[in-house]
């Protein structure tokens, strides 16, 4: 019985072919939207082989008229990528690079925060834009926060550490209409406290944000970010207890014998021996950064991320806007087939890691 | 680790677990006592259980509550099958399957408001089945308010079976080759292989993944909201319903809203307190 027949691999491939047939056919079926003419599309019967393709979807959802715009796009990108490598590159090079990343961490903050002021550019674009803010966000602050909690957890044996887990997994498990609410009523009361005091116009020198003029909560970035990182404490702090306890403890008693005092000890010996986990838990709160629905959409009613300004855009009926639906819909998927071809091996990983410990 | 040490790690979590998550939870306590408008959020009034008996005596609350029970319930076991099954077959593949693995995590791993438009896509007036339907029965196929329900329930299996697939993948891993050998040269079939060896080596597995299923079918917004819209809304589940009202433009009820997410809240809490106690447990007997 232990080796297969032919016969049963060739029925063992056919299967697996229905499965994955069954779950890509509607990302097929919406890329082939995307690059028809409108006239193919609105056919009665459906158009599947000899269309002719067209990329003006594309076009019309990411360019509109001003192309100047999307150039000054990416000479930016260009540029911040380059100061944040030259910064990454002097960090590798000098021994204490701690500083060296936060600058760059730095950099990177500035340069998504201040971003859409900087030069008028398509709506589509603020909501990229948006979308990568909250998402580079979430994942910085989640994660860094998280990783010191998870370590703690891991070591430390008294019983706050277990209420602290159980109370988590409970919140885990909460539906996210009992957050979304009071954060709507929070921000807005707090928003109303800033109007009403005067605080919200005060003119901070250094967080002076051009384009903005008063300070607020809600319907800013800020606030999704917020949003997102509480809810993802969670599952952020058991996934990276459950790495740390992989790792022993012998480990950093050996470090901290030679002298080094427990931060150091945990920055230097047990940080790198965490990439996979970081990696991981990042590509999971990634996820739920970018994929974010509900959030954004009640405590953001304009600044958009690309899943509210794709289900917002497809209200017509119009085989128009089904094409440059579908051009926004392969758009915002793209990415994320990029990152299940570059880090399967880790979303595999860390989904068992969950599960054995969860 | 001394106590000290433990709060000075765990703080920054730690605070904004309270500020962001504890505290937001006593305020929709609260705010489910009182009436309070959309239109006129600075004018909150105490009223006592009003909006309970508001949101149990509305039928609208009653259909949400029915068909996010009869969602659960079909889709956790046949997700969990599902699942299993397709760990087993994977499992066995040896060429490609990483291939196979990556194309069956897309539906799980994309936006699920975008993974539930495409889904739809296929449905609708121009789409690839509703045209096969047409050739097949004869009938156009529409969207409507009578098949809507399954359709999502097809959809949101499609969405999650990935989930269970691969947390069942991965515990297949870990089973000794010996035992599966031992049972083979004992003469055992397929079946009874599978009942005695790998469901109870996968035990612990199973009842994780049908809690994370339960959790998200229980609480499921993105697919529902999207099929349904403002067009079929007998097919909203307990969240799409609570949104609705507290957030309707011009006619949001925060104050019955935040009564409907306590109801969600307790709802889900009468199923988890068993296995949180045990967790509890757990954690406890691991510390001594």
């Amino acid at each position: 019985m232990r080796r297969s027949s032919t016969l049963s691999r060739i029925g063992l491939h056919a299967t697996m072919l229905v499965l994955v047939v069954w779950s890509i056919l509607p990302f097929i079926w919406t890329f082939q939207t995307s690059i028809k003419f409108t006239r193919d599309v609105a056919a009665k019967k459906p158009v599947l082989w000899g269309y002719e393709t067209t990329a003006n979807a594309y076009r019309a959802f990411w360019l509109d008229e001003d192309d100047i715009n999307m150039w000054s796009v990416l000479v930016y990108i260009l540029v911040v990528t380059v100061i944040c490598l030259i910064l990454g590159q002097i960090g590798r090079r000098v021994r204490h690079s701690w500083p060296w990343f936060t600058a760059a961490v730095g950099v990177i903050f500035v340069a998504l925060w201040r971003f859409p002021k900087v030069w008028e550019v398509n709506d589509e674009y603020d909501f990229l834009i948006n979308s990568i803010v909250v998402t580079v966000l979430t994942m910085l602050i989640s994660l860094s926060i998280g990783l010191l909690a998870g370590y703690g957890l891991a070591r430390y044996t008294g019983i706050s550490g277990a209420v602290i887990l159980i109370v988590a997994l409970g919140f885990r498990a909460l539906p996210r209409t009992a957050f979304v609410l009071p954060y709507f009523f929070g921000a807005k009361e707090i928003d109303d406290w800033l109007a009403s005091s005067g605080v919200g116009s005060w003119d901070f020198p250094l967080i002076d944000f051009p384009g903005i003029d008063t300070l607020q909560i809600l319907d800013t970035r800020l606030a999704i970010v917020l949003a997102l990182v509480a809810v993802n404490q969670p599952f952020t702090i058991w996934m990276f207890r459950s790495f740390f306890m992989e790792v022993p403890k012998e480990i950093e008693e050996a470090a901290m014998m030679d002298g080094a005092t427990r931060l150091q000890a945990f920055r230097r010996v047990i940080i790198p021996m965490m990439w996979p986990a970081i990696i991981a838990t990042g590509l999971f709160t990634m996820l739920l950064a970018y994929n974010e629905y509900l959030f954004v959409r009640v405590l953001a009613p304009t600044e958009w991320t690309l899943p509210v300004a794709i289900v917002s855009l497809t209200g017509g009926e119009s085989s128009r806007t089904i094409t440059e639906a579908a051009a926004a819909s392969v758009s915002i998927t793209l990415p994320i087939v990029v990152v299940i071809i570059l880090f399967q091996k880790h979303l595999v990983k860390g989904l068992g890691a969950g599960a054995v410990k969860g | 680790m001394n106590r000290r040490t433990f709060w000075g790690f765990t703080i920054p979590s730690v605070i904004v677990m309270l500020a962001l998550m504890v505290f937001p939870l006593v305020t929709t306590v609260w705010l489910g006592f009182q009436k309070l408008l959309l239109r006129d959020l600075n004018n909150p009034q105490w009223i006592g259980f009003d909006n309970y008996t508001d949101v149990l005596s509305d039928p609208e609350f009653w259909a949400a509550f029915r068909f996010t029970m009869i969602f659960v319930a079909v889709v956790t076991p046949v997700t969990m099958v599902m699942g299993l099954g397709v760990a087993l077959l994977l499992d066995r593949v040896g060429r490609g399957r990483s291939l196979y693995m990556a194309a069956l995590l897309l539906p799980f791993i994309v936006t699920p408001v975008v993974g539930s438009l495409v889904y739809k896509d296929l449905f609708e007036r121009g789409g690839l089945i509703s045209w096969l339907w047409e050739v097949i029965t004869d009938d156009p196929f529409a969207v409507d308010a009578s098949n809507v329900k399954w359709l999502i329930i097809i959809q949101s299996i499609w969405y999650i079976m990935p989930f269970a697939m691969i947390t069942f993948f991965a515990g297949l891993q870990t089973l000794p080759g010996e035992r599966v050998e031992a049972a083979a040269i004992d003469g055992a079939n397929f079946l009874r292989n599978l009942w005695h060896v790998v469901l109870p080596h996968l035990r612990v597995l199973i009842l994780f993944v049908g809690l994370i299923t339960i959790m998200d079918a229980y609480r499921v917004y993105d697919q529902v909201f999207v099929w349904t819209g403002t067009r079929f809304t007998d097919a909203h589940t307990l969240s799409v319903y609570n949104v609705r009202v507290a957030t309707a433009f011009d006619i949001g009820r925060l104050g019955k809203g935040n009564a409907i997410a306590v109801l969600n809240v307790i709802g889900i809490f009468i199923v988890l307190i068993p296995f949180l106690w045990r967790s509890y447990k757990d954690q406890i007997a691991e510390r001594t």
